[in-house]
């Protein structure tokens, strides 16, 4: 059954370029970013979604297990399955940090031979993925380059999983320490003033004893390299936040109903709105109970009339159960009515229902994606 | 379980399934029995709380060990201490003070691929081959409380990634001994911690696997959060057939418990580790669950029921 595409996230889907999924780990953050890119696609979008650490299953689902070198479109039969049809499409990626960085390698280093000396140097080959925050730079990167392609109306971006939401949006920043012209210029041997010479001296002194003038040699190569991209990539990330502050380009919080949830919830829309200027789309609460909020207390009367003694018996064990999870139904509530304040008119605080036992990988994402897509019932 | 036996223990998991919490439980329950345990976790450089120290009443802990109970000390591994402690190793001393002076060192050391991941490792790596006056190791058993995010494989493996490196010099040498702790199932193993639910139970699965290709031993894996049955499977046949007609509150709950059955059953079948189920603890019944949590572990680690 196709939904009526008419909720205040399907209105989103509709009109944005980028929606950047944020939250800590363990929310289901994939799980979500995956469902609102499969509801753009069969409002008729062509969607793409970048994920970066999916469960085996959600990547197998998608089609993206063998981590490839670019985009992968859904298999022709899944899209149908999921009420894909054209112009509507959806093709999902795996982030892999090393691929994008090399790209930036080829397409921004002097000559190819620059570029085939930094890809060949031990120092970047091993340790580039492992640079703070370079993950989610080319995440970043990679996300800006598809939406300059034109290939997709919309990019959902699944960011990586971390214990504060915000590291994400911190990365350009981060990854900038590290990216800095005067930390690189220490490292190559050559002009500046006496102190300067002086801390280049002591630096080479410490690394060659640590580790032999041979990987010091290797250091000050991939410095020199790498070096020569620095002024591309800084230039890029000016352009990147730009980017980001525009109104088509949206953030949205993914939680989880714990109690830590309205704390991260303000903290996140105080960082986001506030501070950084961005375009706060809202939240979506997962795995809450609150959809279950109208059910009725076991009472005897509900069973009928012919149940065996048995069921009576289990019914009593069932009523202490349904104490525990009243209380826990009603925090949910409560937390998903504290959300939609904090959302105002604004944003949305979208409440996704719970998902059936034992339902495959793509049931789960229609089903979650059927609840975005459909007016609050 | 040869939990005791060891003298380093990762504790890794996803993020929500109650890593830390499990993790806090292990050490009182190992320090009980008598061992000198370090219970640790990564530093994270970017300050905010600390998370193991809340189990134990601080807001935030040091890279220098306290005692926090008796045989339990805690502390963070800090990737600056480790550099300065590699400098006063590896340099003469006058040139350890210049370079621990020297912002250039500094922003270096803090700046430069994998050189955080370096100095965690020889932090940690001194706090192992530290000794009492009577040779006996300070820290009889670290216990590490992983991040949530892929960082495990990543502190397994820098030892392989950094001698491809630096094959020589005293980093080299300290990359060795480092994986002769971990790499070697007498000295280290991991453990990994799930829920009783679909999801995690495939991520711990796919966890375990992952640690086979870092050639870090597998430990076990606790299973937290399991929840009691209050049903006789008769109970319960009865129960499902009144529930599909007549959805009502309890249902949930009813249907949590026998997923999480479902899910503990897909785990023993498709790992050949220890499995240690430790009971859900209600935060409304008891706002701190690590002592009962303790107790089960206790007697897992004695071999008692």
């Amino acid at each position: 059954m196709s939904p009526a595409f008419d909720s205040p996230i399907a209105e989103l889907l509709r009109t944005q370029r980028v929606v950047v999924c944020c939250g800590a780990g363990g929310v289901g953050k994939t799980t979500v970013s995956a469902s609102l890119a499969i509801g753009a696609a069969r409002m008729g979008r062509r969607v793409l979604v970048v994920t970066i650490d999916p469960s085996r299953r959600l990547a197998e689902t998608l089609g993206v297990s063998r981590n490839p070198t670019e985009p992968v479109p859904l298999p022709v039969e899944r899209q149908r399955l999921a009420g894909i049809e054209a112009p509507g499409s959806l093709s999902a990626w795996m982030l892999d940090p090393q691929l994008v960085s090399d790209n930036v390698v080829r397409g921004f280093s002097k000559s190819p031979e620059d570029a085939r000396k930094l890809l060949d140097n031990p120092i970047y080959k091993n340790v580039t993925a492992m640079i703070a925050g370079m993950q989610e730079y080319t995440a970043v990167e990679a996300l800006y380059q598809f939406v300059l392609d034109d290939t997709y109306d919309l990019v959902v971006l699944d960011t990586p999983p971390s214990r504060n939401a915000l590291r994400f949006l911190e990365a350009p920043s981060r990854a900038g320490a590290f990216l800095d012209r005067r930390v690189f210029n220490l490292f190559l041997p050559g002009e500046g003033g006496a102190i300067r010479r002086m801390a280049q001296r002591l630096l080479e002194r410490v690394m060659d004893t640590a580790f032999g003038a041979d990987t010091r040699k290797e250091l000050q190569q991939f410095f020199e390299l790498f070096g020569n991209l620095l002024g591309h990539l800084n230039h890029n990330q000016a352009e990147m936040r730009a980017f980001f502050a525009r109104p088509d380009v949206g953030f949205l919080l993914v939680t989880s109903p714990t109690q830590e949830a309205l704390t991260e919830a303000r903290y996140f829309e105080g960082k986001t709105r506030d501070e950084l200027g961005l375009n706060l789309l809202g939240y979506v609460l997962n795995r809450s109970l609150a959809w279950a909020r109208h059910r009725p207390f076991p009472r005897d009367e509900l069973l009928p009339a012919d149940a065996p003694a048995v069921a009576r018996e289990a019914l009593e064990k069932l009523r202490r159960l349904a104490g525990t999870e009243e209380a826990l139904v009603a925090q949910h509530t409560a937390l998903a009515a504290d959300l939609r304040q904090r959302a105002g008119g604004a944003g949305v605080a979208w409440i996704l229902p719970g998902l059936p036992e034992g339902a495959s990988e793509m049931d789960a994402l229609l089903t979650l994606s059927n609840a975005l897509l459909t007016k609050d019932a | 379980m040869h939990f005791l036996e060891r003298r380093i223990v990762l504790i890794t998991g996803k993020g929500g399934v109650g890593r830390t919490t499990v993790s806090a439980a292990l050490a009182r329950a190992a320090s009980a029995t008598g061992k000198r345990v370090l219970l640790t976790e990564l530093g994270d450089p970017e300050g905010g709380y600390s998370a193991i120290g809340r189990r134990f009443g601080r807001e935030h802990v040091a890279p220098e060990p306290v005692v926090v109970a008796p045989n339990l000390r805690l502390n963070h591994l800090w990737a600056r201490t480790g550099h300065e402690l590699f400098l006063g190793n590896a340099l003469p001393g006058a040139l350890v003070r210049a370079a621990v002076r020297s912002k250039a060192v500094d922003k270096f050391l803090t700046a430069a691929p994998s050189f955080h991941e370096m100095g965690i490792f020889y932090h940690l790596l001194t706090l192992l081959k530290a000794t009492r006056k009577d040779g006996a190791p300070e820290h009889e058993l670290i216990i590490i409380d992983m991040p949530a995010t892929g960082h495990t494989l990543a502190l397994t493996s820098l030892p392989d990634i950094l001698l491809r490196l630096i094959p020589g010099g005293p980093i080299a040498r300290a990359m060795r001994e480092g994986q002769g702790f971990l790499n070697d199932p007498r000295l280290g193993e991991a453990w990994v911690v799930t829920l009783p639910e679909q999801l995690p139970v495939t991520e711990a699965i796919e966890l375990l696997e992952g640690l086979r290709e870092t050639r870090m031993a597998a430990g076990g894996v606790v299973l937290n959060r399991y929840p009691a049955d209050p049903f006789t499977p008769h109970e319960r046949e009865a129960m499902a057939e009144v529930l599909r007609s007549t959805p009502m509150h309890g249902q949930l709950e009813f249907e949590r418990i026998g997923a999480a059955q479902h899910a503990a059953q897909r785990l023993l079948g498709a790992v050949h580790v220890p499995v240690i189920t430790l009971p859900e603890v209600y935060a409304a019944d008891d706002p701190d669950p690590v002592p009962t949590l303790t107790d089960v572990l206790a007697r897992a680690m004695r071999g008692t029921p």
